[in-house]
């Protein structure tokens, strides 16, 4: 089942949408959030049926307990700000069990962090930030002003060991101006490639409820430190040989812009096959001078934009692989994890 | 070839009239390496020596019909050459060749029938007799690229599947640059190619089990194929016949050395050379330059480079003993400058005094003299490893569990660079 994408293929037709949606100053944007239990299925390596992950995820709704616009979804819903708002807030409605909160590494914003008081009576965070309780019956707010330009990931900021890990994160995307990611760098189409990955031993941890700190080693998972993903995503979903469908991204002569995101915890490098990307910025800080690249270095949390300008007669598919070799479905010997195929037109 | 002792000062002073042996730049001080513009390369499996003697199965690319090597072939073509790799294959399983940084690769079957894969064409397994893939592109670009498996590369490259292409720039050897622009000039070139290996992956393929490369766990790590102490044995070593390559480093002060260095495995590397900063003039096969044709204006110093998976990188290194505080050469003040020294150190003395003989435990890379191209009395069963009174340093990478060989210290990614006086021959 694949989630609905957030794929933007045709710069200003999202903007558009996202600013009849817009409540209250012209310079805002409100976006409503809803985190959800979800099951997501998963390639089987040994060939039998998909294998059902428990996960959390965002869906987003018109209104606080409103009509749902777009269903839960692994990454969440993408929240495209247009030009024009410098202040975005995110009003969030949390159907799980646990507290959650929004943070956006890269964009300025104070924070108050949920502290709690430890078993020797210190008093530790929780939270990066305020939190949403589980099951809140009014909005809890998230505020950004002065929005920076660029490509950034939203996520939790609760248990983020393991509340990112279980899907609570997504992308937030904010031009310059209307066509330019950032003052100066115009692009004719766009891409997003967010990477994650799964460790199907926490998610059935946390489900069956045997993840617990402090808890029993023998028969319970008590921390994050053995992390070993088996899934590795691009937007989402494993490469399935035959089903994964190419991402067509532009056409020959054109500025093609590639946005990158790691939500794992994990470093990724994708390494574009035939051709070059100029890598124009790094977590939303554009370079001031940008950097051509066959294979781009991506740490976990980080976001980088580049920008392809393939040349007339340049048309043509090109492999995108994760070259740290992530490329397995939890095992399998076939094709796996992070690859895709980027279509150019002629 | 050791010098005549000239004085006996500070111990013995190698014959400066040795450096009768050009110290002028030139082509012996290059990469070991196949050239031309057509290449027969051929994937099989052959054993490698890790560090600690282990025997690993590893699949590698041949030159032809040669013996598996471990990285393959490193292949030195010319800018604008039309380069075409015949590619058979040997190895149980299908496989092919990628090149990243190559625009406009094409790949067709000129025997036999390729299948297509996920990035490229492929030669179908135990094929050699029956199909060849030829892949053709037009190397228009000078510098460091890498070319590896195609073909489930979360197995093959840990498997052996990598190697170098290098692309001299239009004009070259008349000016031994490594790119379009005096930026780029250089005396002598090393290359660095870094690797590791998951030896599971190795034993379960070679007994024919299946390998989940998500439990990929290195233990073995290589330069040019290579671990400590086989990275500082020469090249084509007979106790090494599938690992050609090394990674001894030896050059003059006030050369210029351009380090090629490709990471070709799948994790980050931070690679610590000793000794300077070096600076970085490209990557991935292009100079870091604000505009075309400004040259390497926007080259870094750096001294510890971490290099994605994947990436190439080029560098020059440069050592002088600039403002180490004595006299590097142990001269007297009235003795002559030698080629680069730093004349404010000229004559000044050791900073400490050294401790008697009995007082210390000496290491293989001790000459017996501290100063540069100087020998010295040692105590027997010492030293013995630093014929010509070098000065070394190590240079290894910085994640230190990456300097054993499975989990023995010292050992994996690990060389040396020696500095020798302008009297020592390099070759």
């Amino acid at each position: 089942m694949t989630p609905k994408t957030m794929k933007t293929i045709l710069a200003g037709a999202l903007p558009a949408v996202f600013l009849m949606l817009a409540t209250g100053p012209a310079s805002a944007i409100d976006f409503y959030l809803r985190a959800e239990a979800i099951t997501k299925l998963m390639p089987d390596p040994a060939g039998g049926p998909d294998i059902p992950i428990a996960m959390w995820a965002f869906a987003r709704d018109d209104l606080f307990q409103g009509l749902e616009l777009e269903a839960a979804s692994i990454p969440g819903p993408r929240l495209v700000v247009p030009p024009g708002d410098t202040t975005l807030n995110i009003h969030v409605d949390n159907n799980l069990a646990v507290p959650i909160s929004i943070v956006m590494p890269g964009q300025v914003t104070a924070l108050t962090p949920t502290m709690f008081t430890d078993a020797t009576g210190r008093q530790r965070a929780r939270a990066f930030t305020h939190e949403t309780p589980a099951g809140n019956l009014t909005a809890v707010t998230y505020s950004w002003t002065g929005l920076r330009p660029g490509t950034y990931l939203y996520h939790s900021g609760s248990h983020p060991q393991i509340q990112v890990q279980m899907g609570l994160y997504g992308a937030m995307t904010h031009d310059a101006v209307v066509g330019q990611a950032y003052g100066g760098v115009a692009y004719d189409t766009e891409t997003l490639l967010l990477y994650s990955e799964i460790d199907p031993a926490i998610h059935a941890a946390v489900a069956g409820g045997t993840y617990v700190p402090f808890g029993d080693p023998a028969t319970q998972m008590t921390s994050t430190v053995g992390y070993e993903p088996k899934y590795f995503l691009i937007n989402g979903e494993p490469f399935r040989p035959g089903i994964t469908t190419d991402i067509p991204v532009g056409s020959v002569g054109t500025t093609i812009l590639l946005r990158f995101l790691n939500a794992g915890q994990q470093s990724k490098a994708p390494l574009l096959l035939g051709q070059y990307m100029h890598v124009v910025s790094e977590n939303g800080s554009l370079y001031p001078f940008s950097k051509e690249r066959y294979v781009l270095f991506l740490p976990a949390g980080n976001t980088r934009d580049a920008l392809m300008t393939p040349a007339v007669g340049q048309d043509g598919r090109y492999p995108i692989f994760d070259r740290m070799l992530n490329l397995s479905n939890a095992g399998a010997p076939t094709p796996g994890g992070m690859l895709r195929h980027l279509v150019v037109t002629p | 070839m050791k010098g005549q002792c000239l004085t006996i000062s500070r111990g013995c002073t190698v014959a400066v009239m040795l450096a009768a042996v050009s110290w002028a730049t030139n082509a012996a001080a290059a990469i070991t390496g196949i050239t031309g513009s057509s290449f027969s390369l051929t994937a099989k499996a052959g054993h490698i020596a890790g560090g600690d003697g282990v025997s690993l199965l590893t699949w590698g690319y041949s030159d032809g019909a040669g013996t598996m090597q471990y990285p393959g072939p490193t292949m030195i073509v010319n800018q604008g050459t039309i380069v075409t790799i015949d590619f058979r294959n040997e190895l149980p399983v299908a496989s092919s060749i990628i090149f990243p940084g190559q625009v406009g690769v094409t790949a067709t079957a000129i025997l036999g029938t390729g299948v297509p894969g996920m990035l490229t064409l492929e030669a179908p397994a135990s094929s050699a007799a029956t199909t060849t893939i030829r892949y053709t592109f037009t190397a228009d670009h000078a510098g460091t690229f890498q070319y590896q498996s195609g073909t489930r590369p979360d197995l093959q490259v840990d498997m052996g599947l990598i190697g170098v292409l290098i692309v001299r720039p239009s004009g070259f050897p008349l000016d031994q640059w490594a790119y379009n622009h005096v930026d780029s000039v250089y005396d002598r070139e090393y290359l660095f190619l870094y690797s590791e290996m998951d030896y599971t992956f190795h034993f379960r393929t070679e007994l024919g089990l299946p390998v989940d490369t998500t439990t990929s766990w290195p233990v073995y790590w290589f330069i040019n194929g290579r671990s400590l102490p086989n990275t500082v044995d020469p090249d084509n070593v007979p106790w090494l016949p599938t690992q050609p390559y090394g990674a001894l480093v030896r050059m003059h002060p006030g050369e210029n050395m351009l380090m090629r260095s490709v990471n070709a495995r799948g994790n980050v590397h931070p690679q610590h050379p000793h000794g300077n900063n070096h600076r970085v003039l490209a990557r991935d096969g292009r100079l870091l330059e604000s505009t075309a044709g400004a040259g390497a204006d926007l080259a870094e110093t750096i001294f510890t480079a971490n290099y994605t998976p994947g990436q190439t990188e080029d560098a020059i290194f440069y050592w002088t003993g600039y403002k180490l505080g004595f006299d590097i050469y142990g001269h007297a003040p009235g003795d002559p400058l030698e080629p680069f020294e730093y004349a404010p150190d000229h004559g000044k003395p050791l900073p400490v005094f050294l401790p008697s003989q009995l007082e210390i435990t000496y290491g293989g890379g001790y000459s017996g003299s501290p100063f540069l191209g100087s020998m010295g009395d040692l105590p027997p069963g010492n030293g013995g490893l630093n014929f010509f009174g070098g000065m070394m340093y190590p240079w290894h990478s910085h994640h230190e569990k990456e300097v054993v060989n499975n989990d023995i210290f010292p050992g994996g990614a690990f060389t040396l660079l020696i500095i020798e006086s302008w009297g020592t021959p390099i070759p």
